[in-house]
């Protein structure tokens, strides 16, 4: 060895220049050229030129990210140009892991990865909408369609009672989420899908325990673009379009709302309500279309400038982000500027410096109407005028009791005003020395700070026989910050050219602060003065808070590497967090995985087609906070007293619990990661078990508690924190992607990926023991939140329902119970009569009450799937992407709604189904059993009687939808002006685009969007009246020059 | 070298800087709300933390759903339309899932886990620089409270759950029924301790908070409701005499009847010597189900531009009960054309034009009481749930007891002073019928006729369902004519004619679903004391 190191050292220097260059012949900077075997290597100039000095035995190595490296032996060359090809396979990308990027080959975590590139192509407002259906084992489902609005995420299932989002990353930097203002605003709608280089999801303990609390819900990473050792290059990215409602609901016109209510009022047992305006139905026309009233085409649109470059030392990308979008509900608009800037610059040798910088800007006007639009437009029926010929609003104008006096939400979303705006700031800086070869130390100080600023105000108003007599505006001020630093020392060693040994120790805080304010004040003298101070002084009203929060942690990380062929990585992290009381405030979260590449086996070599193949079996511990601040100490408020002439008095708003700990995920991941036939086909697949203890939740107590999870009615104190439980998540997921075809003008490849969870209770705080919820219900032994009610098996049609018979053995059917005793039978008020419901007797004891509900299914999808396939014929580009969710239902409480013959709101058309009697004899009577029945004996809408005695609309399986779906989320078609036209134009790369997104859909599901989002596992899948995801068109430009 | 040197060591010093203070650094105490961690250290904050207790959240939705519907509606004495609830409670057709009832339910237990959060805070955190006579009056304030809960709710509905610390559902979420007779048991435990511990009044208590006359009025309720329970024709002897004794020492006490009987529910005499224990609504508001709502029961009168809704009216049967020279009724019941002109003040006094409306609890309306911020939500009256006339009805039927009629001197004395106040003839003798209409009359509207039948129902089932079912069993409201003839007027519906289990009224469903042992067949259990 060092003989040879001699030899190498006597052989005669020459200069070496050269220029690298990609296939299309322009010219790659910053491309790393060493001499093999050493460390001495230069880069490549910003026209794609070295030097260097080597010897005819040398060989020298050029690397440079997303290309195929070569070697070549220098030999009596003096200049050697080289055309470095572009590297199909992804295995040589570089994956972030969390204070540190390894090789995709060399990654040992169940990690998925997205690049920028494929995120642009839908067009979407938030970030978690671009990743749907793009990671396996992550599910992404809309909680608003309406613009910025919310999303939850899941990552392999939910290891929370309460939900929890993924941490996310941002530049190294956290992004708290802190929910959602009311009108469903996303924290993270600040960040453009442009600006990103690529998203890294950590999906098991072997990946997120370095993330220690926080990240049991796994990570996403997301990396800004950065400048690269280029010529500057400008780059415009721009699209505008618009977008539309993909479906409507099937509600009555003014002609059948008319004949329905005539019977419902001719009916002997309702026999009110008589509506002269009625008489002739045929006369009406089809009334006001209030979904058509409030939804409109609406504008998108959004235009990025970035300049991006650099040299040897410093490097730079500055952009500028304009977006709109116009929702599709009347009255709203998001309008978003951001500039970004990051920068990198090499200081010293050693010492190396950086820094992004993000500032945002966005402007949201919440209608009136957009956060409850669908059930607003159909709390409209089509005999209210959006507007009278006068001018003046419309309004419900029947007095009578019964009828709501629904506010017009037309009129609301053009006179009232919510306007947000909230200016964000992302920022870190960092700098890292090499203090030895091999041993670096890295700083860095980051934080996002934001403040925002909502107006609201709502006049007086005259909507028909509904008067607002007080306007009142309300201002609120919040302003939220984190601020974080984490010191790292890594030190890389490699030896005995087999063993690669990376280790890492840090130490890390975060501080979380918060305050608000608001006011408000009714009676303002006009309408045209909107500002909280133009009210009456008399009837201001103001609050304020503050929170705060700290973590403070110590980790390390442990990298091993035998031979290329052995990797173990191992974690640990202890967190301290201020939200514990003190016996309970530190944890140790910990991990390791072992990966083997058995395609470095000797016994593989032979088999030259296989290009990966690694196992990875990892397992681990992590903690995560649940809770809320301070949860282990009863809280008290301040209220009015009228004791003792008046004054104040404490009450008890929370109950305590110093016993709160910590959540525990004990997570098992196995892995397989395969690449074959030149890489044309690649694959990964894992397998997990995650199982979680002490799960933490505000307890949804039986009312005798005098507690509550509700904000309304008030009076309980508010739920207490509780560690009630275990919950197990078991499932796989799988992607493989494939290039198809791999022509000189054509290819074709596709990506799909399959994920599976199974989420199971395994315990709760006692033997028998609920989290209910008025649809939902969550119980030992089944998955989280199930719907929870009665059977319905159609209605009381026949004598026999009532009667039996007991020549063919028949039983009458099970019936409703009052002290005791089933509901008696007959027309009157009390009484269960023909067209009520029945529901299944499930226990067999011929009376209907609470043990006769099950579970009616889960809003849990079993299996979701995403599809994407890319075409691509010479300068045309054609992308198509589904997504697919497979067994989930929802509760369809609209439906419920407005199929209710009771109801006093818009009716769906299919109630004029409703149980129709009929007399057997006409003369007889009309009470007695047997002369009356059901002549449409098969429907399932109830009858028209005014009596809720059986309770008719009890949660029932009647409103229980599959709402499995395939979904066309997006299509988009590119073409890129070939380079000879491009020239003559002075530009680089230019493309144009059309794209369509949420084109189709296939469902069974009668609402309008089978994806339904909720913050809180334990009551989600309710359709009331969601905002659906719309449907949008653009045409799209990018170019450089 | 130097610079990178220094580089270093400020990043590892910035970095130690921290570790060395973490402590510090992971202390967040609250900074919005107080919590008990710095609460409950002076007798101030006792008071502060008492006074809760006696109006806010904790009642508001229960003056506005139960008080009335459950105390009036049910027994019969007054129909509510255009209100589900209350059309269920009045034609007997309720079941587990009526409002009113599952707001009872609840409204109950909010006060248990207020009063229990209370009493546990206390005990485990006042320091002894508190006088132990203060922190035991302050305990005894929070245990009157959950004595008044669980009284109401066992006379509601029969075995419930004790729940004496609401820590331990934390853990055990799913408790039993505890048998009706340890209820009873628990309670009057409750109200022995606050018997002993709360002060007569004066000094540093404020006017309008318990006393010990509240508590042995409440005791003496107490012990005669149980001395009916689980017997036939005859009460128990022994608990006769305890309410006896108590109602006896409330009525020798200082306290008096106030002259008027109309005086007792005007604001302006708000805690007054007759009112025992009040709620303390206070004058500055409070939204729906925040403030005292019993005023939306008039439409008659309007509150800041808004009105009530829920007309409520008086049933025939009721009417029947009023001699005609009987000074109550109008201080109850306002009836057609009648005027009020303490009432409206600011648009010209009050005309009632309905048939019949209430009256009691309807105290007048910002400009009537001079309290600008009042609305129809947050009435100030502070409503009186036990009064001395009441204690004097209790000490005439715990005399009374088994023996069917008496002429007991003292009991015939405080009879006959609740009469003569309301320019009624005194009587010789007492029997069991003159006791009940006489309590039926002196506390209609104050939601105590329901328990008084339930007392009844509980030793002569019979009599409590016929007196339930009223004269004709239907329940109709009055119809006064232009020339003030009175008849029967419709009824809301058919009644569904009650049974003895009527009195016994459903656990709301879903309790019974969060936790199947309140099912209707599942067996109480006995409560260790």
């Amino acid at each position: 060895m060092l003989l040879l190191s001699c030899m190498k050292l006597l052989a005669q220097h020459g200069t070496i220049t050269g220029k690298i260059t990609d296939a299309s012949g322009s010219a790659l900077p910053g491309v790393s050229v060493v001499i093999k075997s050493t460390t001495i290597g230069t880069v490549t100039d910003s026209d794609g030129v070295f030097t260097i000095s080597a010897s005819p035995d040398n060989v020298l190595v050029f690397s440079f990210i997303g290309f195929k490296g070569q070697e070549i032996m220098v030999g009596q060359q003096s200049t050697i140009n080289v055309i470095l090809n572009e590297d199909v396979q992804n295995l040589s990308e570089v994956v972030v892991i969390g204070y540190a990027e390894v090789k995709r080959g060399d990654v040992t975590g169940a990690i998925s990865s997205v690049k920028g590139d494929d995120l642009k192509r839908t067009n979407v407002t938030t970030l978690e909408q671009a990743l749907q259906g793009r990671v396996p084992g992550m599910v992404v489902q809309q909680i608003s369609g309406q613009p910025g609005g919310g999303v939850s995420v899941q990552i392999r299932g939910i290891t929370s009672l309460t939900g929890g989002s993924p941490l996310y990353v941002i530049d190294g930097v956290r992004v708290v989420v802190t929910g959602t203002t009311d009108g469903g605003m996303n924290p993270l709608a600040g960040i453009n899908a442009t600006e990103i280089e690529s998203i890294d999801v950590l999906k098991d303990a072997s990946a997120t325990a370095i993330y220690g609390n926080q990240a049991t819900n796994g990570v996403i990473i997301i990396t800004t673009k950065r400048g690269k050792q280029q010529a500057p290059t400008v780059s415009y990215q721009g699209y505008t379009g618009f977008q539309q409602l993909a479906q409507r609901l099937p509600v009555m016109n003014l002609r059948e709302h008319a004949d329905f209510l005539n019977a419902r009022a001719a009916d002997p047992t309702w026999n009110f309500d008589a509506r002269p305006e009625f008489q002739n139905p045929q006369y009406l026309g089809n009334g006001t279309d209030w979904q058509g009233a409030l939804f409109r085409t609406s504008r998108v649109s959004e235009h990025s400038i970035s300049l991006a470059g650099g040299d040897d030392k410093t490097r730079y990308y500055l952009s500028g982000t304009y977006y709109q979008n116009d929702g599709i509900a009347f009255g709203s608009r998001l309008d978003r500027t951001s500039v970004r800037l990051n920068l990198d610059n090499q200081t010293t040798k050693w010492l190396k410096i950086g820094t992004s910088i993000q500032f945002v800007n966005v402007d949201d006007k919440v209608s009136a109407t957009s956060s409850n639009l669908i059930s607003k437009a159909l709390s409209m029926t089509p005999d209210i005028a959006v507007q009278n010929s006068d001018g003046s609003w419309g309004g419900a104008h029947n007095d009578n009791a019964w009828i709501p006096k629904t506010e017009n939400p037309f009129a609301l979303a053009k006179i009232n005003k919510d306007l947000t705006n909230r200016k964000q700031v992302l920022s870190n800086a960092f700098f890292e020395v090499n203090i030895l070869k091999g041993l670096v130390l890295k700083n860095v100080i980051g934080g996002n700070f934001s403040v925002e600023n909502r107006e609201r105000f709502n006049p007086s108003y005259v909507m028909g026989n509904l008067i607002k007599g007080l306007s009142d505006a309300t201002a609120d001020y919040r302003d939220v910050s984190h601020s974080e630093m984490s010191t790292t020392l890594t030190y890389n060693h490699s030896f005995a050219n087999k063993y690669k040994l990376t280790a890492m120790g840090a130490h890390e805080w975060q501080l979380d602060r918060s305050r608000s304010i608001s006011a408000y004040r009714k009676d303002f003298p006009t309408n045209t003065v909107q500002t909280v101070g133009g009210g009456d002084p008399s009837t201001a009203t103001n609050d304020g808070s503050k929170a705060h929060r700290s973590v403070e942690s110590y980790f390390g990380r442990l990298d091993f590497g035998y031979n290329d062929r052995y990797q173990f990585t191992g974690n640990a992290r202890y967190d301290g967090d201020s939200r514990y009381a003190v016996q309970n405030r530190w944890i140790l979260s910990y991990s390791g995985v072992l990966a083997w590449k058995l395609n470095n086996e000797a016994f593989f070599s032979s088999l030259k087609n296989i290009n990966e193949l690694k196992l990875r079996v990892s397992s681990g511990l992590t903690n995560r906070a649940g809770g809320r601040d301070f949860a282990y100490a009863s809280t008290l408020n301040t209220v009015s007293t009228g004791l003792g002439g008046g004054g104040v008095a404490m009450v008890n708003t929370d109950i305590g619990n110093p016993g709160l700990k910590w959540e525990q995920t004990h997570y098992n991941n196995i892995g397989l990661d395969g690449a074959f036939l030149d890489s044309r086909i690649s694959f990964s697949v894992d397998f997990y078990q995650r199982k979680t203890n002490q799960l933490a939740m505000q307890i949804s107590l039986p009312l005798y508690s005098g507690t509550t999870t509700q904000s309304w009615p008030p009076g309980p104190m508010n739920a207490p924190w509780v560690n009630i439980g275990a919950m197990d998540n078991k499932g796989y997921d799988f992607r493989i992607s494939s290039d198809n075809v791999r022509g000189k003008a054509f290819t074709w490849r596709t990506d799909l990926n399959v994920s599976h969870n199974k989420n199971k209770i395994v315990r709760l705080n006692a033997e028998g023991a609920s989290i209910s919820n008025t649809y939902n219900r969550t119980v030992a032994g089944r998955s989280i939140g199930e719907f929870y009610g009665y059977v319905s098996e159609g209605v009381f049609a026949t004598p026999t329902d009532f009667l039996g018979d007991a020549d063919k053995g028949i039983e009458p059917h099970a019936r409703p119970v009052r002290n005791g005793d089933p509901i008696p039978v007959g027309p009157a008020y009390g009484s269960i009569w023909y067209g009520d419901r029945k529901f299944k007797d499930l226990n067999g004891d011929k009376i209907i009450d609470e043990r006769d509900q099950k579970f009616l299914g889960s809003p849990i999808p079993k299996i979701q799937l995403g599809l994407n396939n890319t075409f691509t014929y010479k300068n045309f580009d054609l992308n198509i992407f589904f997504t697919a969710t497979i067994g989930n239902k929802v509760y369809n409480a609209t439906r419920q709604i407005h199929e209710d013959p009771q109801g006093n709101s818009a009716y769906f058309k299919n109630l004029s189904n409703y149980a129709k009697l009929a007399l057997v004899d006409p003369n007889g009577s009309a009470s007695d059993i047997n002369n009356v029945y059901v002549t449409n004996p098969n429907t399932k809408i109830t009858g028209l009687r005014n009596d809720q005695t059986n309770g008719n609309q009890r949660v029932n399986s009647q409103y229980v939808e599959d709402a499995s779906f395939v979904k066309c989320k997006n299509i988009s078609l590119g073409y890129n002006i070939p380079g000879s036209l491009t020239q003559k134009m002075h530009l680089k790369t230019l493309k144009v685009y059309a794209s369509a997104t949420n084109v189709f859909r296939i469902t069974h599901y009668s609402g309008m969007d089978p994806e339904i989002g909720s913050w809180d596992p334990t009551n989600a899948g309710i359709d009331n009246g969601y905002y659906p995801q719309p449907r949008i068109i653009t045409f799209g430009l990018n170019l450089s020059f | 070298m130097k610079t990178k040197s220094k580089i270093i060591y400020l990043a590892l010093a910035i970095s130690g800087f921290l570790t060395s203070c973490s402590n510090s650094f992971l202390d967040r105490p609250a900074l919005s709300s107080v919590t008990s961690d710095n609460f409950y250290k002076t007798a101030e904050d006792l008071k502060k933390a008492t006074a809760a207790l006696y109006s806010g959240n904790i009642w508001g939705a229960w003056t506005s759903d139960c008080y009335l519907p459950i105390g009036e509606v049910l027994s019969g004495n007054m129909v509510l339309g255009y209100n589900p609830g209350a059309v269920e409670l009045n034609t007997f057709s309720m079941t587990g899932y009526n409002s009113n009832l599952v707001t009872e339910w609840r409204s109950m237990y909010n006060l248990i886990a207020h009063a229990n959060t209370t009493i546990h805070a206390i005990e485990e955190r006042a320091p002894n620089s508190i006088p132990k006579e203060y922190i035991n009056a302050t305990l005894a304030e929070a245990k009157f409270m959950r004595a008044y809960a669980y009284f109401t709710l066992t006379r509601l509905w029969g075995d419930v759950p004790i729940i004496e610390d609401n820590r331990d559902l934390f853990d055990h979420p799913l408790v039993y029924k505890n048998n009706t007779s340890d209820v009873y048991k628990f309670v009057a435990n409750d109200l022995t301790f606050a018997r002993k511990n709360l002060p007569i009044t004066g000094g540093t208590w404020e006017k309008g908070r318990v006393t010990t006359w509240s508590a042995q009025g409440l005791l003496s309720k107490v012990y005669l409701t149980w001395a009916g329970l689980n017997q036939s024709g005859n009460r128990d002897q022994a608990l006769l005499d305890s309410a006896k004794l108590y109602a006896g020492n409330v009525c020798e006490s200082d306290l008096l009847l106030l002259d008027d009987y109309a005086d007792v529910f005007k604001y302006q005499n708000s805690d007054n010597e007759e009112s025992l224990f009040a709620l303390q609504w206070p004058t500055n508001g409070g939204g729906w189900y925040g403030g005292n709502m019993l005023q939306l029961y008039s439409n008659a009168l309007i509150i800041n531009g808004g009105g009530g809704f829920f007309g409520i009216e008086v049933t025939y049967d009721m009417y029947l009960q009023y001699a005609d020279n009987d000074l109550r009724r109008k201080a109850t019941f306002m009836y057609k054309d009648e005027e009020y002109p303490e009432l409206n003040t600011n648009l010209g006094g009050l005309k009632f034009t309905g048939s019949s409306g209430l009256k009691k609890h309807i105290i007048g309306n910002e400009k009537d009481l001079g309290l600008p911020k009042m609305t129809n939500t947050s009435s100030p009256e502070h409503t009186i749930l036990l009064r001395l006339a009441d204690i004097y009805l209790i000490y005439a039927e715990a005399v009374l007891g088994n023996n069917g009629t008496t002429t007991d001197g003292k009991a015939l004395a405080y009879f006959n002073k609740i009469r003569s106040r309301a320019g009624l003839n005194p009587v010789s003798s007492i029997d069991d019928d003159a006791l009940l209409k006489e309590r039926r009359i002196e506390l209609a509207a104050e939601g105590e006729y329901w328990f008084d039948l339930v007392r009844l129902s509980y030793y002569n089932p019979s009599k409590a369902l016929a007196l339930l079912e009223g004269y004709d069993k239907s329940r109709n409201k009055i119809d006064i004519d232009a020339a003030g003839v009175v008849t029967p007027g419709s009824s809301y519906g058919v009644i569904t004619a009650p049974t003895i289990n009527s009195f016994k009224l459903p656990i709301p469903s879903s309790e019974v679903t969060a936790n199947p042992h309140l099912g209707t067949d599942e067996p109480a259990v006995p409560y260790s004391f």
